[in-house]
Parts: structure tokens; sequence; C-alpha cells
């Protein structure tokens, strides 16, 4: 089985700053693989090793994708080899024209049966990107994904829904998003890490990029409000329902 | 001068991080020192990332990536309070491969990768500490066996590991001292553990040697060689030991200086106020001075230059610089401090250990003082 990960390159949310008109300062922040993402890559090495197959690393994105540390650090987690479209205009694409961008790029690599992406991007976190893809490719999409078996020539995922789980036979090739408890991703060995340095990597450019779905009008941080240090004493029950009554009251 | 970790330590450190946050590591730290249990999970933890393939020889599946990787390994873990003083054993199996028979490293390097506990070597005696020398524990060859008897003390591991190397004298000839690897099952030797001021995670122990029947094949390196065996030895434990000491002096130092940033007397926050602010300010030059001084050291050791001088100098101004910086580091943190259980008190008991262990101040000035008057000599 030939599975893609996907991952993006985003800017370490420890090292993001907010400036006082609530903008975000990202000049510090180095770039890292996305928190959400390291459940794919993890659940792809998972089946692979089950399977005999090989893992793929997919990402869109711009110069941080250049950075040996950064691409070393993906393969270290468990990728045979890492196909990176490179492209400055990519930092600022949104959802749909990175799928476009990944839909692309998953049809060169040709025989591909799995895409796997994480729950939402570390930065946006619009959760789009996975659906996107999967339904451009026009194969088999569902996100919320918390389980993957193989059986035969299918899969059977699991995806959690309010009060019960659903378990959904899914036809190959096919295109999942992973909820972020599916695993815990490893830590890489220092084996793994020295290994990476020693596997395939591959730099595509970028096609025209499809045009935007939709225009970003502004970025901001929530505004920050004083804590109110209200504390609720009594029984659990009772505290739990006075708790409902401020939430609502919201 | 590039002083930049490579991508791969880099990695390697952040790896660490990574493994250090994934769970409050500090809550069992603080279990297993009031229990004086090893902390064997978190061993484990990092001998899964491989942490006791850093030294060891590729030829034997190790990665031999240095004492620099491993100095930054030891300072991040150290940044998180970890008890990195129990882990003195695995970045040192050059001793057990030099010296060690093809049996003795085979029984070693089995427990690689398992995080447990393997071997140290006692040498101490009730009247012998820094004199190794006047040490009477001897060995008797009998009908082909060899006897141990005596009494060792302050033998730090004792309690749990599965192999210690003894020195002992030769009964017949006073004048010869040699180590024998000692399975710990053997009947005749009893074991007593010690309380400990701190470094509590690993055992101290007297241990008493009655009749311990070995053979000539457990003789470790060669006969009449326990000391000049022990001196290559001790300079890299020495170097260790100012490795553990100035990572906790840096966690010490980043609990305080997030303290005093936020903590608010008279309308502002303590690091405002210049008594505080001289105290980060000598915090600040101590830890720079240790790290310089112990990754200077770890790279020379990497070039194969590093001096007993050089070791000595790391051990005996860290345990002393850290001393120093956490005890500044209590004093910003006040009643947090010393109230509670906060991770410095074990960090300024562990370090007032360390002036003692593994050699003392005053062995280690001795060592330092003759390594840089000999450059000077006529």
């Amino acid at each position: 089985m030939k599975i893609v990960a996907c991952f993006k390159a985003s800017p370490d949310a420890q090292d993001i700053q907010t400036l006082p008109d609530r903008t975000l300062n990202l000049e510090r922040a180095a770039s890292k693989i996305g928190t959400y993402d390291l459940n794919a890559i993890e659940a792809a090495r998972q089946l692979a090793d089950a399977t005999g197959g090989t893992v793929v690393g997919l990402s869109a994105g711009g110069a941080a994708l250049s950075n040996a540390k950064l691409t070393k650090d993906a393969l270290s987690r468990g990728l045979d080899e890492l196909v990176a479209v490179v492209d400055e205009a990519l930092v600022s694409a949104e959802g749909y024209q990175t799928a476009q961008v990944l839909a692309g790029a998953v049809r060169d690599l040709g025989d591909v049966d799995l895409v796997l992406c994480g729950a939402g991007s570390s930065d946006v976190y619009a959760q789009q990107v996975g659906n996107q893809l999967g339904t451009i490719l026009g194969w088999a999409t569902l996100n919320g994904v918390d389980a993957i078996s193989v059986e035969g020539d299918h899969l059977v995922v699991e995806r959690p829904l309010e009060d019960a789980v659903q378990v959904v036979e899914v036809a190959l090739p096919a295109a999942l998003s992973l909820t972020s408890g599916i695993n815990t991703p490893r830590i890489a060995g220092m084996k793994d890490i020295l290994a990476a340095g020693k596997k395939p990597v591959r730099t595509l450019d970028a096609p025209a990029l499809a045009p935007a779905s939709a225009t970003l009008v502004s970025q901001l941080a929530p505004e920050q409000v004083e804590r109110r240090h209200i504390i609720l004493e009594g029984s659990p029950a009772d505290a739990a329902a006075e708790l409902a009554t401020y939430l609502k009251a919201l | 001068m590039d002083f930049h970790l490579n991508d791969e330590q880099q990695l390697l450190v952040e790896n660490v991080r990574e493994l250090m946050q994934r769970e409050n590591w500090d809550a069992y730290f603080a279990e297993c020192d009031v229990k004086h249990e090893y902390p064997q999970r978190w061993v484990k933890a990092l001998c899964d990332l491989g942490f006791d393939l850093i030294m060891l020889p590729e030829d034997r599946g190790g990665l031999n990536l240095g004492l620099v990787t491993l100095m930054a390994v030891y300072e991040e873990l150290g940044r998180w309070g970890a008890p990195t003083y129990v882990l003195y054993q695995l970045p040192c199996f050059d001793t057990i491969l030099r010296e060690g028979t093809p049996a003795q490293i085979e029984k070693v390097l089995a427990y690689v990768g398992t995080g447990e506990q393997i071997w140290n070597s006692a040498c101490t005696e009730p009247g012998a500490g820094s004199d190794v020398g006047s040490l009477q524990t001897t060995y008797t060859r009998r009908n082909g066996k060899i006897y141990l008897n005596g009494h060792k003390t302050f033998i730090t591991s004792s309690a749990h590991v599965p192999y210690l190397v003894i020195m002992a004298r030769d009964s017949e000839n006073r004048d010869c001292f040699t180590e024998w690897f000692v399975d710990m099952s053997l009947p005749g030797i009893k074991i007593e553990p010690l309380n400990k001021l701190g470094l509590r995670m690993d055992s101290c122990s007297d241990v008493y040697l009655d009749e311990v029947e070995l053979d000539e094949s457990d003789m470790f390196g060669t006969e009449g060689n326990g000391f000049k065996r022990g001196v290559k030895d001790f300079d890299f434990e020495r170097f260790l030991v100012g490795a553990c000491d100035y990572g906790w002096a840096l966690c010490a130092f980043e609990d305080a200086a997030r303290y005093a940033n936020v903590r608010v007397q008279f309308g502002k926050p303590i690091g405002r106020f210049q008594l505080n602010q001289l105290k980060f300010a000598q915090m600040a030059i101590r830890l720079d001075a240790m790290k310089n001084m112990l990754y200077e050291t770890a790279w020379s050791y990497d070039q194969g230059t590093m001096t007993s001088a050089q070791a000595a100098m790391c051990k005996y101004y860290c345990p002393s610089a850290a001393a120093k910086v956490v005890d500044d580091a209590i004093q910003v943190l006040g009643g947090v401090a010393v109230a509670g259980d906060h991770r410095v008190q074990r960090l300024w008991r562990d370090l007032r250990v360390e002036r003692i262990s593994g050699g003392t101040d005053e062995m280690m000035v001795l060592t330092l003082a003759k390594g840089v008057l000999r450059q000077y000599a006529a």
C-alpha cells in the first residue's frame, strides 16, 4: 500500500507574539511540522508497517520546506521519502488552493492508495484541506477518522459521533482526515534522526495557483478580557448546572 | 567560532524536550526521590530514544555521536530538573569495552536499551576515601579460586546493580591492587543501604564481602592495574558531574526568572528590584561560565585532548557555581521554594552531595592545580 501523509510547516505556536493591535508577529516563530499532522504521519507508518507498504510525506509551502532540519524531522518520524511543493505563494494560500496543489502532486506520484491528513493545520486549523483534497481527486473522503484497519481490499474506519461510533467500510483509493486522538505520534529516536538525512527528498515547483475560494478580511487574536475570578461552590451537580447557566449567558 | 549544534543534534535535543513535555515527570521524580527509588521508567524512555547509544561505538551497535552531543542532551534534561546523575553508567561503556573480558562485555551490553542499572565500581571503604590506597579489602587465591573479603562503603548504585567492579589488594602482595567483576547475587555479599542527603534516586550502601568466591576469569582488566584504570575513567565521570550540575542550575534559574517576572510586590514584579537583579546577573554569569567550560571540555574530549585538569575544573567549579545559582533561585522564589515540594529543594540537596561524591572538591583542587602548574614547570 502506498500511503501519502500530508503535513504543513506551521509557525511554532509557542513563539507567536500577539501585538497590542491584536495582530500576530510570526517573525520569531520557527516553522515546525503541524502538531495534528504528526498523527497522519504516525497512522501512515503504522498502516504501512502492517501491510508492508511505503509512506510518502507530502507538503506544500514556502521556504520552510527547504530547511534541512525540518525535512529531517519529518523523515525521522516514519516517512520513507518526502515530496515538497515549494513556492512562497503557498505560504498564504487558502485551503482550496493548497488542496489543488496537493491533489496535483498526488496524481503525479501515481499508484497512491491512501492519503492521510491531520485534523487541521496547527496554525489556521480550518480543517478543510483533507476533505477538499479527497473531493478534487474524486476519491472516497472522510474526516473525523479515529481508527483505521485494513480488511482485504478495503479499509474499515471508525468515526466517533456524539453518542455512537460510526463504522464505515471505505474503498481505496481514499482520502482520510484523522482525529488528534487516533494515536500518540512517536518521538523519533536518535537512529531515526541519523537515518533521516539519507532518505530521498524531492522538491517540485508549484503550478499556478487556482483562484482563491474565499477572501481573508482580517486575522486578529481574540480580545483579552479580565478574568472574572468567579468560583462556583457546592456539589458537582449543582456547580455543573450553575456553570452551564454562566456559559449560556456568555 | 561556531557554537551551533548541527541539525541532528538540535533534533535530538528537541525530541528529548518532547519526551520531557509529554508528562509531568517531575511528580515521578519527586516520588522516586522520597522512596529512594531508581527512576527506571524515565531511563527506559530515554533508552527508547537511543540515549545509551550516544557514546557507544558503532561496531557495538552504538552511534558514537560524541560528548558534545551528550552534553547537549544533559543540558536539556537538566533544564527539566531530571535526575541526570542516575545516567552515569550509560555513556561509560568505554571502560567495560577497554578492560572487560568478552564474557564481561557481553553481560554488560545485554542491558543496552533496557534502562536498567548495570554496574558500578566500588573503591571507597571506611578507612579509604580520597586515600584509596589505604583500602583493606583483599583477594586471596586458594585452591584455584579467588576469595574476596572486606567492607566497602558509600557505594553508589550498589543496592540494585547486577554487577560491581570491586577494587581489592592481593593478600599475599599488598602493593598489588586489582579489580574484580563481581556478580552481586553471589553468596557472601551483604548490602546495607544508607540514607542520603541528596542524589536519592540512586542507592548508596555499605557492601560487606565475606569469602566471596570468584574465578580468575572474573578479574577486571589486568592484575595490579587497579589504580591506573581508574584515573582515565574518573576524568569522564567528573565531567558528567559538572554536566548534571549545570543543567539543574539552569532549571532553578528558569523557575526563578519566570517567577520574578510575575510575582508582584510593592506594585511591581520582584525582578525589577535591584537586589534581585544582582542575583539574576550573577546567576547568568555562573551559568554562562559553566556552559562554556563544559562544552569546551566536551569538545576537547571529542578531539581526544581532554586533560585531567579540565575534567577536575568542571568537577570543582560546577557543583559550587550551580549550588550558588540554586541558592539564589531559592531566595527569589522565597516561601514557594522552601515550603511545599518545589523541585529546587531537591536540586539544592543533590548539589551539596556533588561536592563530595565522585571526588571531593579538595581532591579536584589538587588535580587541577597540578595540571595547571605542570605547564609552567622548567
